[in-house]
């Protein structure tokens, strides 16, 4: 007799451990990947907690991130109990108790104080670079997405973009400390011999020489700015193209002008997009350190940036400290001990803190704005 | 890809038409900013050429200075040399390790005593210095105090003795003797504990006795030693007299380089006096021309030696090759035995053939610009700021490169591949939600962090693990460096598994919905839909997340620089897969690390432009391929 | 005496001229850890407003930086060259030595290698690479790891001529970028072997070798082979806190930081 149900085959379908075979397998791969994230940002979180976290309110300790970097002093007094301090106070320790012997006294360069200099240094060159790479990219952009019809020149530019984006960033080093640190123009009264180019200016005894900016702040934000203008541009084009054709036909068809329609009817609704695409910029600034290497960076400085300068404009042609600079000199050139853990580990925390938050509201902002914005 | 314009710019009043008008302007203005990527780019290539190019008349320059000053001559005597001294560091390893594995245990047990007597030193030595140097110690003043002190220090002791290393080849009751010999040691005491005294003397004694039977071994060695001193003391004479005229060929080039500076100074000088002095003092520069002739000719007198010293090396090492040991016992020895048998033919045919190449050399050979990029391009060692002659090859660096990239990406393909798979074909909403923001992080990470974690923690855990027995029989382990390509690469994977995730997943994306509902429509699995479908649709696209990966592990520059141990040196290939446990330099790593600190303009400087060239290339390059297998997609 | 006076000069200069950026370049030997603590003392014994900048790479870099004037001290453990010195002057820079200290390059091993002396030959052999295995020298057998400096370094030239002859380092030698660097590698590896100047040589881990018997130490600096002097290099006429901090340096409170860091004071 016919049976319908001996249609359905009985048992496990054909192939059905293969498939949940490869289905762990590559399940496990990218768990993996996540376990392996989760691991390292736990072994920095368990390792530079101690130096940034408190028991006490405000349970954060706000002298690593306030006070400026210095060498540790690590010494015994007679008593045998062990002091760890900064340089400062162990000046001042070692003044209040003149006479008294200490004993097994170790020094540990950059382990003391905190890391106020670097974090305020890397808030400057970041904050310089996007200004810098907003203000022409946002421009170059606009171009491209306004105005631009297919010609030569266009594909130029975008083969140009494409080109840029690819560049290894310890090329961006060497064209950074070429260009900007050796050869950018200054005026200046006396022109070094090593200068390109000196053009004579008219004021009396002023020249506009090729010379450089020397490694600085100014050089520092330029490099970093040509390194991201590739991403701040292809990601304002796209907020650009995103703003409705609706709203440019509509106002063109009023009788605006084409530059009063972007000002007016693209611009406004394109921003918000093009500011959070460059948070994603600001993330990648901060974290480099091959271009600023030889363009800004500076191991120690005792002294704030704006600290003791004559001229606040000074303040561009100074030398800053940097967070990932930093962090490299605390890799590389101190060893590490007990004693060191603190600044190492706790520099890396702090910085990797500063990265997610960048990194966790570039993606919440994205997420809102494609729901808000819904033509 | 642009928007249809309803109207051209050429909307506002008509008699704005022609000439200057503001929206002209505006246009101008934005167009000339999208020339600046145009403008920059040009600047990078510009720039790196002008510094880079100049490398290669200097480099020319250097290369002809070590001919005609004879260092060149006194390299092929030394080549002989070096190959003599290495056979004679394989004998005596080879000789070393006979002894050694036959007292292996003693030497095991002597070890580990002192290193637990290390140990337990480097933990109660701050304490007990605290002892010793307190005046209270020792003129017996406050007794108070004094006690304190005992008192941490016992403490301290106590602590350090529950904190003590394994021993595995110690028994139980000789651990126990020496820890208690630790326990109730005084403070004071300097000496070795009595155990460890007794193992290292017992190891002596065993080497001793084991170094008995192999003493006409050990007397073949040290005839085989004499024999390369001749050879020794002839180069070393010559070096001498080759460094001189180098140097007084340098000296009149940096001279003459001077008087051009000082007069180039005098002539921008605007205070008189100051350029009377400059001219003056360009006067003084003024150099002889260096005498080379002299020098050379001295040097040439010396090839009849050189050939004779020559020839009678290879008598001797082919006398001396009889009375070598047929075999020895230990694994170890017997291979560096082998290694220095398989050697010494080699090394007499190279000692033989040298009297032909010295006679025929001459200092008056020319050397070519292309001389310069051959020995650049090809050239295996780059040697700077040495004291004989400096070397700009790039193939050591571009194999480190290469090595790391390649580990990084056999690590970084399946995992990153697979990862998009899984999560564009089989994984729920939910797990998508998880996993991409967490990859997304993973990208954001910066690349500095990641060395620091290789130098920091990493590299120490792959060296604890590499020692385990149990994975002896993996090649090149146990790791004798912990910074070393594999190391490196490990760290570069995590960086470029982001990127190919990303990419992937984005060409799996925009396979047309249509091919996987045809393919279920036809009755094909998931699993069949995703290798048989989407997949191969999807290829070329995956094929350009690859090559985006390994341009961006090619161009990464932090980790290496932390974490690839910078050894400047081809690894050495004959330990197989062992290989990829050594050191290495990079590319972007010699630049990170060099650049700083050469002086503005010398070759070195031009030398890490013209790296800086190569790389700019290789990485367009790779981009370049990827973008055409993306448009091809597209298409 | 003399201290007192300069503090007081270079105080009443200070209030004068506001603060002043004292940038140094050079030696790593010097600038990682002996300037900066020198710097800070100088700031601690009333000097406030000066500035200091103080980047170590290497000496090499002590003099294009003097000559472009992005520097006003130069730090350098080893003497100027002449081409150094004429490119200098041809920026109208007139160098003046002022020799602040002796250093000692000591040779380090692991803290659980039982070599412990080693004749001048053998090290010359090891750092040329011509002895590759501990066994070769009656250590426990493992292929010798070499820690260098890297090319800029003064050390590195310097070692270059007193241990090894003039011959070239082998191509296995690892290249670091600091004293602090070697030593903490050496503490880590078991067969590594490297060379410090004294300030570094107590790295907990590591040991020093007695060289023919010698143990380096302060008091040895003449039998001592491989003894060296480190340098300060500064313009003929340097600015008014290049002076007052060099005066620092040589004055005994500048002397005592120089011995409490390690090396030996002139």
């Amino acid at each position: 007799m016919f049976n319908p149900e001996n249609l359905i085959r009985k048992g496990l379908p054909k192939g059905y451990f293969k498939d949940i075979l490869v289905r762990s397998l590559l399940g496990g791969i990218t768990y993996l990947m996540v376990l392996i994230a989760v691991l390292l940002f736990g072994k920095i979180i368990i390792d530079g907690a101690p130096a940034i976290f408190t028991s006490e309110f405000p349970f954060v300790d706000t002298e690593f991130l306030t006070a400026k970097n210095e060498t540790l002093h690590v010494f015994d007094d007679a008593k045998g109990t062990r002091h760890q301090l900064p340089a400062s106070k162990y000046n001042e320790y070692i003044e209040a108790h003149a006479g008294q012997q200490i004993y097994n006294e170790q020094t540990f360069s950059y382990s003391g104080g905190g890391i106020a200099g670097p974090i305020i240094g890397t808030a400057l060159l970041t904050c310089g670079s996007i200004i810098l790479a907003l203000f022409f990219g946002v421009c170059a952009a606009i171009y491209l997405a306004e105005y631009a019809k297919q010609s030569p020149f266009i594909h130029a530019v975008r083969l140009a973009i494409l080109n840029l984006a690819g560049i290894p960033s310890i090329v961006f080093g060497l064209f950074g400390f070429s260009v900007f640190v050796l050869a950018a123009p200054v005026i200046t009264a006396n022109p070094v011999d090593r200068s390109l180019l000196v053009l004579p200016l008219f004021i009396e005894g002023w020249a506009l020489s090729f010379q450089g900016w020397n490694s600085s702040l100014m050089a520092g934000c330029a490099t970093l700015a040509c390194m991201i203008l590739p991403v701040v541009i292809t990601a304002s084009e796209e907020s650009l193209r995103a703003v409705p054709q609706g709203f440019r036909d509509a106002s063109l068809a009023m009788g605006g002008t084409r530059w009063q329609t972007i000002r007016k009817c693209v611009l406004p609704f394109s921003l918000p997009g093009i500011l959070t695409s460059s948070l994603l910029a600001i993330t990648r600034v901060a974290g480099e350190t091959a271009p600023i290497m030889f363009t800004a960076a500076v191991a120690a400085k005792d002294d704030f940036p704006w600290e003791g300068l004559a001229n606040p404009f000074d303040i561009l042609s100074s030398q800053v400290q940097a967070l990932p600079y930093h962090i490299y000199t605390l890799a590389a050139r101190i060893p590490s001990s007990e004693y060191t853990q603190r600044a190492q580990f706790g520099s890396v925390l702090v910085f990797l803190i500063l990265v997610a938050m960048l990194s966790f509201g570039s993606m919440v902002l994205r997420a809102k704005m494609r729901k808000k914005l819904k033509w | 890809m642009i928007s249809p314009n309803p109207q051209s710019e050429s909307s506002g009043h008509r008699f704005q038409r022609r000439g200057f008008s503001f929206e002209r302007a505006i246009r101008f203005f934005f167009a000339s900013n999208a020339g600046l990527t145009i403008f920059i780019l040009l600047l990078i290539i510009v720039f790196l050429l002008r510094e880079g190019l100049g490398f290669f008349p200097g480099y020319r320059r250097e290369l002809e200075v070590y001919r005609i000053a004879g260092l060149e001559f006194v390299d092929i005597s030394r080549k002989n040399l070096t190959a003599h001294e290495q056979v004679t560091s394989l004998l005596n390893r080879a000789y070393q390790a006979e002894i050694n594995g036959k007292c292996l245990d003693e030497l095991l047990r002597s070890q580990e005593a002192s290193a637990l007597y290390n140990t337990f030193n480097d933990q109660v030595g701050p304490t007990r210095d605290l002892i010793l140097n307190n005046p209270a110690a020792t003129t017996g003043g406050d007794d108070g105090m004094l006690a304190v002190l005992r008192a941490n220090y016992e403490a301290q002791r106590a602590k350090a003795l529950t904190n003590l290393p394994a021993t595995p080849h110690l028994s139980e009751a000789e651990r126990q003797e020496l820890i208690d010999s630790l326990r109730n040691r005084p403070a004071e005491a300097t000496d070795e504990p009595p155990l460890v005294a007794k193992l290292n003397a017992a190891f002596a004694a065993a080497r001793q006795s084991h170094a008995e039977p192999l003493q006409k071994f050990r007397e073949t060695i040290d005839n085989f030693e004499t024999a390369g001193m001749d050879l020794g003391s002839i180069v070393m004479e010559m070096t001498e007299s080759v460094t001189a005229t180098k140097e007084a060929i340098q000296t009149a080039d940096i001279l003459e380089k001077d008087r051009k500076t000082l007069l180039a100074a005098a002539a921008n000088a605007k205070d008189p006096i100051e350029r009377e002095k400059l001219i003056a003092d360009a006067k003084a520069a003024l150099a002889d021309k260096p005498d080379v002739e002299g020098p050379m000719a001295t040097l040439m007198e010396k090839k009849p030696d050189c050939v004779k010293v020559h020839e009678q090396l290879a008598t001797s090492v082919g006398e001396i090759f009889p009375s070598l040991p047929g075999s020895l016992t230990q694994a170890k020895a017997s291979r560096y035995l082998n290694a220095a048998k398989a050697a010494w033919p080699v090394l007499i045919s190279d000692i033989k053939a040298t009297p032909a190449k010295i006679n025929s050399w001459t200092h008056t050979d020319p050397v070519p610009l292309s001389a310069a990029f051959i020995s650049f391009l090809t050239g295996k060692s780059w040697v700077t700021g040495g004291e004989w002659q400096d070397f700009y090859g790039i193939i050591p660096l571009a194999v480190g490169s290469l090595m790391i990239a390649i580990v990084a990406l056999t690590i970084a393909i399946p995992v990153g591949i697979g990862a998009a798979i899984y999560v564009n074909q089989f994984a729920a909403p939910r797990e998508q939600a998880l996993v991409k923001p967490v990859i997304e992080f993973i990208q954001a990470i910066p690349s500095v962090v990641l060395g620091f974690i290789g130098i920091m923690v990493f590299g120490t855990i792959l060296r604890e693990i590499s020692t385990y027995d149990s994975l002896r029989w993996v090649p090149g382990f146990p790791i004798d460096e912990r910074l070393n390509i594999f190391t490196a690469g490990c760290l570069l994977a995590l960086m470029s598994v982001p990127t190919i995730f990303s990419l992937a997943e984005d060409a799996l994306n925009n396979v047309p919905s249509a091919y996987a509902e045809a393919s279920e429509a036809l009755g094909a699995s998931r699993l069949q839909t995703a290798f048989r479908v989407m997949v191969p649709a999807a290829f070329s696209g995956i094929l350009a997340a690859v090559l985006l990966g390994l341009g961006r592990v090619i161009g990464e520059t932090m980790v290496v620089l932390l974490v690839a141990g910078n050894r400047i040196k081809i690894p050495d290939f004959s330990e197989g897969i062992g290989a990829f446990f050594q050191p290495s330099h990079t590319l972007t790593g010699i630049i990170a690390q060099e650049l700083g600190e050469v002086p503005l303009g010398s070759v070195h400087y031009r030398a890490l432009f013209v790296i800086g060239i190569t790389l700019f290339v290789v990485v367009l390059g790779i981009n370049a391929t990827a973008h055409h297998f993306l448009t091809r997609t597209k298409k | 005496m003399k201290a007192i006076h300069t503090l007081i000069a270079s105080a009443a200069l200070v209030t004068m001229a506001g603060a002043q950026t004292l940038s140094i370049k050079g030696s790593d030997t010097l600038g990682a850890k002996l300037v900066p603590q020198l710097a800070e003392a100088f700031k601690a014994a009333g000097n406030k407003g000066v500035k200091f900048e103080i980047a170590a790479e290497g000496s090499t870099t002590a003099f294009p930086a003097l000559a472009n004037g992005t520097a006003q001290i130069g730090m350098s453990s080893r003497k100027v060259k002449d081409d150094e010195r004429t490119f200098c002057r041809t920026k109208g820079v007139y160098l003046k030595e002022h020799p602040i200290c002796h250093d000692m390059l000591c040779v380090i091993v692991n803290k659980n290698s039982p070599v412990s002396n080693l004749t001048k030959a053998q090290v010359a052999k090891i750092f040329t690479g011509q002895i590759k295995d501990w066994s070769e020298i009656g250590g426990a057998p493992g292929a010798i790891s070499i820690y260098t400096r890297n090319t800029s370094s003064g050390t590195y030239k310097d070692w270059q001529k007193l241990a090894m002859g003039g011959r070239d380092y082998p191509s296995t030698s690892l290249k670091m970028a600091g004293n602090e660097q070697i030593a903490q590698e050496v503490a880590k590896n078991k067969n590594g072997i490297g060379y410090v100047g004294l300030a570094y040589s107590k790295t907990p881990g590591t040991k020093t070798v007695t060289i023919d018997g010698v143990e380096p130490v302060a008091a040895n600096a003449k039998k001592f082979a491989y003894a060296r002097l480190c340098y300060l290099y500064a313009p003929e006429k340097p600015t008014a806190e290049a002076q007052a901090f060099l005066d620092f340096i040589e004055s005994p409170a500048g002397q005592a930081i120089v011995t409490k860091v390690g090396f030996i004071p002139n």
